[in-house]
């Protein structure tokens, strides 16, 4: 038995929205990554391999499940386009689909199971076919068997998600009555309470059952987790703060004498699950997210940017203060604000872009010395922007993907589309910035921004 | 880089091996250019040792020609290597791609 299990980004692109930072198939589920629970249940059907389909990214799920070896099944992924059906689907993996029973999971949903069944032998012997839907979604079995087993009595159910509120009530559902049909990360010395590593709890703080605590948890004085609450991993809450029905998702500090009551808190992102709607908290002695600082590579490309900047700096200067005015008193210095994408998730920055007339040699020269960058290089030293990397995104969805979804994505005075000429249309410009973002290094970004330099006036 | 060709169904299979990069993009696409614009062809990866931007540069212009002139482009057999530039760049969504020639050339 294999499955092949196929989501498509549009089924769980309200997540996107909902929780930015976290891939929607690793959004945890009473603290369990939802793709886990697909494994999981593949692996109770007996599948020794498993394939992940999507149309959308899948770095940071591979980087989280990678082979498979963890679980002992062997993981692989595989990409479609969102336009693709299921056969069409079926013949991309066709080597993968061959000879063998496979299950399909498709769509953004959640299997209701139940560990201690035997799904091996039912499975091997339930007739091919649709098994069960849902409105997103279905179970599938192809290959051929003698059916010994009808349909009718599978032992387990369909669940779409696709709101934030069916989500809350799924993580409530399972706390309340279904915690021991699945593999819940945590110690668990009595019945509907999971604890996990590294929880630091006084005395005086209460916890109600049923619930689930994390890992790297500190729970200070006073606090009460009432009943019906996760609480994430890398979470503090501070003093005599009340926790109650609520879901605390990963690296979330609750600030004191707070009381989340039936909410999602992520972040600074205070979620009411049944309208949906969500408060940013500005002030992050009441809610904030816990974020790690940024790796030593990162800081080592942005000095060594900061330094190619200051050097451009001083080069261009003069060509600058001579040509800058001469050029706007002509009416050939054209500049407009805008708004762009930031490399750090829901931040944007503000910037002015210029335009030279080059139709005479002055605004040739102007140009050709990249003076309408002259002002972005500023911004590099004040760590705004990389000398080289993404050309910024405007805040307009339609345009391009959002940024933050990707990794690597840092605006820049120059991008290595520029570098490399690649014509900037649609995707074609963000395949060869992804390319070097994660190909680069300082060294290799003072090359490609002379390339930059040279290739954009030829 | 070589690159072995034949034909499945009314597809050109070609098959690459070796390194597909600024030295060897040039051999792919004027071994692409010998065929009519509308023929369609797949494109079999499976022993691609490297693939950087000069590659997926000609894959991309390729594609795009293809689609230009109503024909097709797959590809076919990635090996992980060439996988994570694809996943990386995200030019995997230009593309259909498949695990198998034969079914590549089958669709």
């Amino acid at each position: 038995m294999k499955t092949l299990i196929v989501i498509r980004e549009q089924e769980y692109a309200w997540l996107r929205d909902m929780l930015p930072g976290v891939h929607p198939l690793l959004v945890p589920v009473c603290n369990k990554p939802f793709i886990e629970f697909f494994i999981d249940f593949s692996i109770f059907t007996g599948s020794k391999a498993i394939r992940i389909i999507s149309d959308g990214l899948l770095g940071e799920v591979e980087r989280y499940c990678e082979n498979g070896s963890r679980w002992g099944v062997e993981i692989s992924y595989g990409s479609m386009q969102p336009a693709d059906e299921l056969p069409t689907v079926i013949d991309k993996n066709r080597r993968f689909c061959l000879e063998e029973r496979v299950l399909i999971i498709k769509g953004f949903l959640f299997i209701h199971y139940d560990k201690k069944r035997d799904y091996t032998t039912l499975f091997a012997s339930l007739p091919s076919g649709e098994l069960l839907s849902c409105c997103h979604g279905s179970i599938t079995l192809t290959g051929t068997v003698k059916p010994e087993s009808s349909s009718a009595d599978i032992p387990f159910s369909l669940t779409a998600l696709d709101t934030v509120g069916k989500y809350y009530s799924l993580c409530m559902e399972i706390l309340r009555s279904e915690l021991t049909n699945y593999v819940i990360p945590g110690y668990s010395s009595e019945a509907d309470c999971y604890i996990g590593r590294n929880v630091v709890i006084p005395k005086s703080a209460e916890i109600k059952k049923p619930v689930i605590i994390g890992n790297n948890v500190q729970l200070l004085a006073n606090t009460v987790i009432d009943t019906n609450s996760v609480i994430g991993n890398n979470v503090i809450v501070d003093r005599e703060s009340i926790i109650s029905g609520s879901i605390v998702m990963d690296n979330t500090y609750i600030g004191e004498h707070l009381e989340v009551k039936n909410k999602i808190a992520a972040g600074n992102l205070l979620i009411d699950p049944e309208s949906g709607t969500s408060i940013v908290m500005e002030d992050p002695h009441l809610l904030t997210g816990m974020t790690q600082s940024r790796a030593a590579g990162t800081l080592l490309r942005r000095m060594v940017h900061a330094l190619a900047a200051t050097f451009m700096i001083l080069v261009l200067l003069w060509p600058y203060l001579l040509l800058r005015p001469v050029l706007g008193l002509q009416g050939k210095w054209k500049r407009v604000r805008e708004t762009y994408y930031n490399d750090l998730p829901g931040k944007t920055v503000t910037l002015t872009k210029t335009t030279i007339d080059s139709d005479e040699p002055l605004g040739q020269l102007a140009k050709t010395l990249s003076l309408d960058r002259f002002t972005l290089l500023f911004r590099v030293l004040s760590g705004k922007l990389a000398l080289i990397g993404y050309h910024p995104v405007p805040i307009n969805p339609a345009l391009r993907i959002i940024p933050n979804n990707t990794t690597g994505y840092t605006p820049a005075v120059f991008s290595y589309a520029e570098a490399e000429d690649w014509p900037e249309i649609g995707i074609d410009t963000e395949i060869v910035e992804h390319y070097y973002a994660v190909h680069g290094n300082p060294l290799k970004d003072i090359a490609m921004t002379q390339k930059a330099l040279f290739n954009r006036n030829h | 880089m070589n690159i072995s060709e034949k034909t499945i169904n009314n597809y050109k299979v070609l098959s690459l091996r070796g390194m597909l990069n600024a030295s060897s993009a040039p051999a792919l696409k004027t071994c692409v250019a010998g065929f009519p614009d509308e023929q369609s062809i797949v494109i079999d990866l499976e022993n691609v040792d490297f693939l950087d931007s000069s590659g997926l540069g000609a894959l991309v212009g390729i594609a795009r020609k293809k689609k230009a002139s109503k024909a097709i482009m797959k590809l076919a057999r990635m090996n992980e290597r060439v996988k994570k530039v694809f996943e990386i760049t995200q030019a995997h969504t230009l593309f259909d791609i498949y695990d198998d020639v034969s079914a590549a050339a089958d669709a």
